[in-house]
């Protein structure tokens, strides 16, 4: 069930950056595809196989775990900025790109590197899960959390507006509900991992049905412009 | 909307009492899966009725009125007042007519070659109802009807009035009870009464004062129209362009 999930959304996540491919020439979808690149990066390094090949080639000294907490901040700075601008929300652009947000992103970059380099990391381990017992290395997984919590904090409400707005596409309301979703389950998950509950099941199933729910939404609004754009003869409004 | 399966059925026996279901979708030129559903469903449109009516040579307002929630609908048929005429010339021949009376290009019987675009306009139903109204209509409507004020509000937003809403309506405002089946495009003007030439000969009986008001009314939907659509546009295109 957990592995089946995580196959799915790193598969959702490399076609919906693949659907994007033909796009780019024309400049269109830029970010979004780089986020979505990223986002593959990174559910591709929490599968074994994937994880273990990759980490072998950067010397099997689990550099590959850093890359993958660093292309996720990088996720949820684009997919912050994105959002916040699709969804025309001043203060979630504020918090995520104003002064308060980046300095959380440089304080997230330079603890995820501090706690990354004080632990004992011998030996390739898919989500360090070989040496949870160090101190260290729960501190750089709790760290980890942070800033997508964050970030998925300020979108949910907005992209929870755009689901009632009535004057929009109904493609749109239902693609906004999916990616609200997502985030809420974002939020919910890092509340958890901060109670004392045991990290069961659910320490999967949660981020990884957020990625799915949010990933369905963009490519529901890529449907939706490409629709648009073969029909793309708007009616004359003054007739 | 919708008459009872059964009342159907009788009706039916009655006007063509040889013919089968599909005789009459073949008559009719409706489909026959649409009527089967109606069937099953129990509830027969008011579109169907009136294509079947035609089908047969009968005035669909006396067809329609037989069934329940149109009783006295043909009876009720009546000259429809200026009001109501005039809400169905569509804003760019109101601003036509102003541009040919500024240009004195207007002479009497002149007037009636405007050619008209026909009707149902854009707006019609809207104008229909804001041209009938005494004031509280909506309420009125609402209350009789047991309809929504906000579903209300939602049929006329987009240009549509379940037909017995419209019977309705023209019954509490006391005009032609046909007329609202006439502005929602289910009657022909013919059908429901409306004289040919009635919508210019209203219009052109307008004072200039009237008209220049009537013409600054209408700009004033249509720019809230306008700015709604583009406020639309703006949203869907910030969607596309970010997250496309």
């Amino acid at each position: 069930m957990t592995t089946t999930i995580q196959w799915a959304a790193f598969g959702l996540c490399a076609a919906g950056a693949a659907v994007r491919v033909p796009g780019l020439r024309e400049g269109r979808g830029r970010t979004m595809f780089m986020a979505l690149v990223l986002l593959t990066l990174a559910v591709g390094l929490s599968l074994d196989p994937i994880y273990l090949a990759v980490d072998a080639v950067l010397g099997g000294g689990n550099v590959a775990n850093l890359l993958l907490r660093l292309a996720l901040y990088a996720v949820f700075l684009l997919f912050g900025i994105r959002m916040a601008a699709a969804f025309d929300a001043a203060r979630a652009r504020r918090l995520i790109v104003g002064p308060f947000g980046l300095s959380i992103v440089a304080l997230t970059v330079a603890a995820t590197l501090y706690f990354f380099v004080s632990s004992e990391l011998g030996g390739s381990s898919t989500g360090l899960r070989a040496f949870d017992d160090q101190d260290t290395v729960r501190q750089y997984g709790a760290v980890g959390r942070l800033y997508p919590g964050y970030v998925a904090a300020c979108l949910v409400v907005p992209a929870a507006l755009a689901v009632f707005d009535r004057h929009a596409r109904p493609i749109h309301r239902f693609a906004c509900a999916l990616v609200a979703c997502g985030y809420a389950l974002v939020v919910v998950f890092v509340l958890l991992r901060l109670t004392p509950l045991p990290p069961t099941s659910w320490d999967i199933l949660l981020p990884f049905s957020a990625i799915l729910l949010t990933v369905l939404g963009l490519c529901l609004i890529w449907v939706s412009r490409v629709t648009a754009r073969k029909a793309s003869n708007s009616p004359n409004k003054l007739a | 909307m919708a008459v009872t399966a059964k009342a159907f059925q009788l009706w039916r026996s009655r006007i063509a009492p040889e013919d089968t279901v599909t005789d009459l979708c073949r008559v009719a030129g409706i489909k026959r899966s649409t009527l089967a559903q109606q069937l099953v469903r129990g509830k027969v449109s008011a579109p169907t009725i009136v294509a079947i009516a035609r089908a047969y040579d009968l005035p669909p307002a006396e067809a329609l009125a037989e069934f329940e929630g149109y009783a006295g609908l043909a009876a009720g048929i009546r000259m429809p007042t200026d009001a109501e005429l005039v809400s169905q010339v569509s804003h760019i021949d109101i601003l036509r007519l102003l541009v040919a009376r500024s240009e004195d290009k207007e002479c009497a019987g002149a007037d009636l070659q405007l050619d008209l675009a026909p009707f149902p306009h854009r707006n019609s139903v809207r104008a229909w109802i804001e041209a009938i109204d005494p004031g509280d209509i909506r309420q009125q409507v609402a209350a009789s009807t047991g309809v929504a004020r906000q579903n209300l509000s939602a049929q006329l937003t987009a240009g549509r009035l379940a037909p017995e809403i419209a019977v309705e309506a023209a019954r509490i405002a006391g005009v032609s009870l046909t007329s609202g089946l006439v502005v929602t495009g289910l009657l022909t003007p013919h059908e429901g009464g409306w004289p040919e030439d009635g919508r210019a000969r209203a219009l052109c009986a307008m004072s200039d004062l009237d008209l220049v008001f009537l013409a600054r009314d209408r700009l004033d939907v249509l720019g809230k129209q306008i700015r709604r659509a583009e406020l639309d546009d703006g949203k869907d295109r910030a969607m596309w362009e970010n997250l496309g």
